[in-house]
């Protein structure tokens, strides 16, 4: 009975124009979305490597370390970034790291590209949020009242069929279709990867794998919500109308009015403000040190180099007690800002998460590695790059590096001396998040996902049951 | 078993049904259809007579009493009575993309019809008078008339002791009408205990052998067709309708 049901169900969908054309139009946008993701992931990809290229190049020709004041870091291209782009495009990709003073990331894409910012890319994840969902209602929104509205639903309740039965047979038969669709289409797209020279690891692949099983939970949740709504109105054009209203408000309205409601909630200093107080305080610690340099007297000695080495000895004391002291303001500061951020951040996206679509979007960047925490990897890693570029000059040169003056003295009949291997500065290597760690931080969506499809199938369940069929 | 030795096929039992809006829509209607037996219900708009038929499709609970076939009640066990039940609805609306055949395929294997062949299903539609040259056309493409055939073989396929029409004739054509009445007695003489609905006088003499004229919930009347051979039905429909009963109801109101 299940069977005939579903064989109908997928007949009739098959058979109907509008299937002809959502397919058509999720083909294409889908393959769309692989091509544009591909070559922009290979763009990346050469822009990364030659400012990588560049990066090294500038520091050719320089022949003491100490003249290496900075080293720029890249963020390497994600290939699924092209895929589910998250905040990718939004982050700063590039940071120059000092030996001392603050982290920070700029060159955003959208920084570089404003037209990019303004009508985004088409990824996966926008055509899962809002494509697909669309789909989902354009298949669902008559699955009861449509039957009814045509004459047939009195028909087929006239025989031996239990209801719940019947919504089974609708609500599998209209998802085998859509998802046999989507994967035929996304299968033609993930053809399309290598041909353009995109390889993904097998890590990657199964990370697809994942974003797609959301893409796939998200549009059964929006089928059962389709069925749902069917089930309890009478008109076709009523039912359209609540699902649209429910459409724009999950993927347009809630998450952004979840923002605005966190933002109102938890007040976070600016970047300026933080910067202001930063700079007072950089001004008065600078005085004390220009006020403590004249409390240097110099050692009364001929050789000029055991002078060099008391004063960059004294220098060193008091520029690193200056340098302590100022990264414990600026690590308070940035601390302070960092947990009102994160509760902002949580309060925002525990709201948003009343919208299934944040969870299909969370979900699926956190798989994609392209989540809000891109941000704080990205920084983190760049904070402990900075470490290690730090002890790697500080042993190159002897001193203390980017703490304050250094004082040499050239000869004039010194040999020349080699230029320096820039090659031998420490590389940045960005580490993503693991499989694993991706996976346990995605499960809550997944869950959130099938809890939707749950209540939605059991609502469609409860009110087909209770449905007016004459 | 009654009446020769016949089996009650179809059964209302003191049926009544108040809508929520305090409509009393059937108010203790009773009667039983027997096997190879034809019931006409016959009333204006409003009378009762679908929602009648809503209730042993087990569309509608009754208020109180009970629809029952083959002396199951419709709506303590709806699926086993929907076995024993075929329907025809007035405007027979199948699925316009899918063929005759297809249409035929689907209601039959829903009916519990697992066994039969697309010979079967044309064998039916040749029967009610549906051109081979059209069995493998969309029904979008159909007439009323056309899909009422289809309608009428799906219930045949489905081959159960009862078969619920709700206003066949309407919107037929006179010779649609004709074979509609040929088929009905071919039913009826295949065993079947028919239950329709209607407005049209004249087919419901013709075919029936049980007529009810059914106004606000009751039967005003309820006779064999064979004592109102004599009688013109119109008029007395007429005068029923108008309130003006020449003799109060036989039996059962």
């Amino acid at each position: 009975m299940l069977k005939t049901l579903v064989e109908k169900e997928i007949r009739e969908i098959i058979g109907s124009p509008k299937f002809t054309y959502t397919f058509i139009v999720c083909l294409v946008l889908i393959l769309l979305s692989f091509y544009s993701g591909a070559v922009s992931y290979k763009d990346n990809v050469t822009h990364w490597e030659a400012a990588k290229a560049e990066n090294l190049q500038s520091f050719e020709g320089i022949k003491e370390w100490y003249r290496v004041q900075e080293n720029r870091i890249f963020l390497p291209p994600q290939p699924l970034a092209t895929l589910v782009s998250g905040v990718s495009n939004d982050i700063g990709r590039t940071s120059n790291i000092e030996p001392s003073g603050e982290v920070t990331a700029d060159d955003s894409r959208y920084n570089e590209e404003p037209a990019y910012a303004y009508f985004r890319f088409i990824d996966l994840e926008f055509i899962f949020l809002v494509v697909l969902a669309l789909f989902a209602i354009m298949l669902g929104y008559d699955a009861i009242c449509g039957e009814k509205e045509k004459g047939t639903l009195k028909l087929c309740l006239s025989n031996a069929i239990p209801r719940t039965k019947f919504l089974m047979g609708k609500f599998i038969g209209a998802f085998s279709v859509l998802s046999i669709s989507l994967i035929i289409s996304i299968g033609l797209g993930c053809l399309l990867l290598p041909l353009l020279g995109v390889h993904l690891s097998s890590e990657e692949w199964i990370r697809l794998g994942l974003i797609v099983v959301a893409g796939l939970l998200y549009f059964g949740l929006f089928l059962a919500m389709s069925v749902m709504v069917s089930s309890f109105t009478q008109r076709t054009a009523t039912s359209f109308l609540i699902l649209l209203i429910i459409w724009i408000s999950s993927t347009l309205i809630l998450p952004r009015v979840a923002v605005m409601v966190s933002g109102r909630a938890v007040d976070v200093p600016t970047v300026d403000e933080l910067g202001y107080q930063k700079a007072m305080y950089a001004t008065e610690q600078w005085k004390s040190f220009l006020n403590s340099l004249d409390n240097y007297t110099p050692i009364e000695n001929e050789d000029m180099e055991e002078v060099m080495a008391n004063f960059n000895k004294f220098m060193d004391s008091i520029s690193i007690a200056r340098e302590e002291r100022m990264n414990i303001y600026r690590s308070r500061l940035n601390e302070q800002r960092y947990n009102k951020e994160l509760e902002r951040s949580q309060i925002a996206f525990a709201l948003a998460r009343i919208s299934p679509s944040s969870s299909l979007s969370l979900a699926s960047s956190t798989l994609a590695g392209t989540s809000p925490e891109l941000k704080d990897q990205f920084y983190q890693q760049a904070k402990n790059y900075q470490t290690s570029l730090k002890e790697f000059l500080n042993e190159k040169t002897g001193m203390n590096m980017g703490g304050g003056f250094i004082m040499t003295i050239s000869e004039s009949d010194a040999p020349e001396k080699d230029p320096i291997d820039p090659t031998e500065i420490p590389q940045f290597k960005f580490e993503p998040e693991s499989l694993s760690k991706s996976v346990q931080k995605a499960l809550p969506d997944f869950g959130l996902l099938i809890l939707f499809n749950c209540i939605f199938i059991a609502g469609a369940f409860v009110s087909f049951n209770r449905y007016d069929a004459r | 078993m009654n009446e020769n030795n016949k089996q009650v096929i179809l059964e209302a039992v003191n049926l009544t049904k108040k809508y929520d809006d305090g409509v009393l829509a059937l108010d203790n209607l009773n009667f039983a259809i027997y096997e190879n037996e034809i019931f006409a219900m016959l009333g204006g708009n409003g009378a009762g007579k679908t929602t009648t038929i809503n209730i042993f499709l087990n569309l509608l609970e009754p208020t109180s009493g009970d629809a029952k076939v083959c002396g199951v009640s419709s709506h303590i066990e709806p699926l086993v009575v929907k076995k024993n039940l075929a329907y025809v609805s007035e405007n027979v609306m199948l699925y316009p993309n899918f063929t005759a055949l297809q249409n035929l395929d689907f209601f039959s294997q829903l009916g519990g019809q697992d066994s039969l062949t697309k010979d079967h299903y044309q064998e039916v539609l040749i029967r009610v008078g549906l051109a081979e040259q059209v069995h493998n056309n969309k029904l979008k493409g159909f007439s009323k008339g056309m899909r009422q055939k289809c309608g009428i073989a799906i219930a045949i396929l489905k081959d159960t002791k009862a078969i619920l029409f709700d206003e066949p004739t309407s919107g037929l054509d006179p010779k649609a009408g004709y074979e509609f009445i040929q088929l009905l007695n071919d039913l009826k003489g295949e065993g079947k205990a028919v239950l329709m609905s209607t407005h049209d006088i004249f087919r419901a003499k013709e075919a029936a052998d049980t007529i009810a004229i059914m106004n606000d919930g009751k039967f005003l009347m309820k006779e064999k067709a064979s004592t109102l051979f004599d009688k013109d039905l119109e008029s007395l429909y007429m005068q029923y309708m108008a309130g003006h009963a020449p003799q109060p109801a036989s039996e059962g109101v």
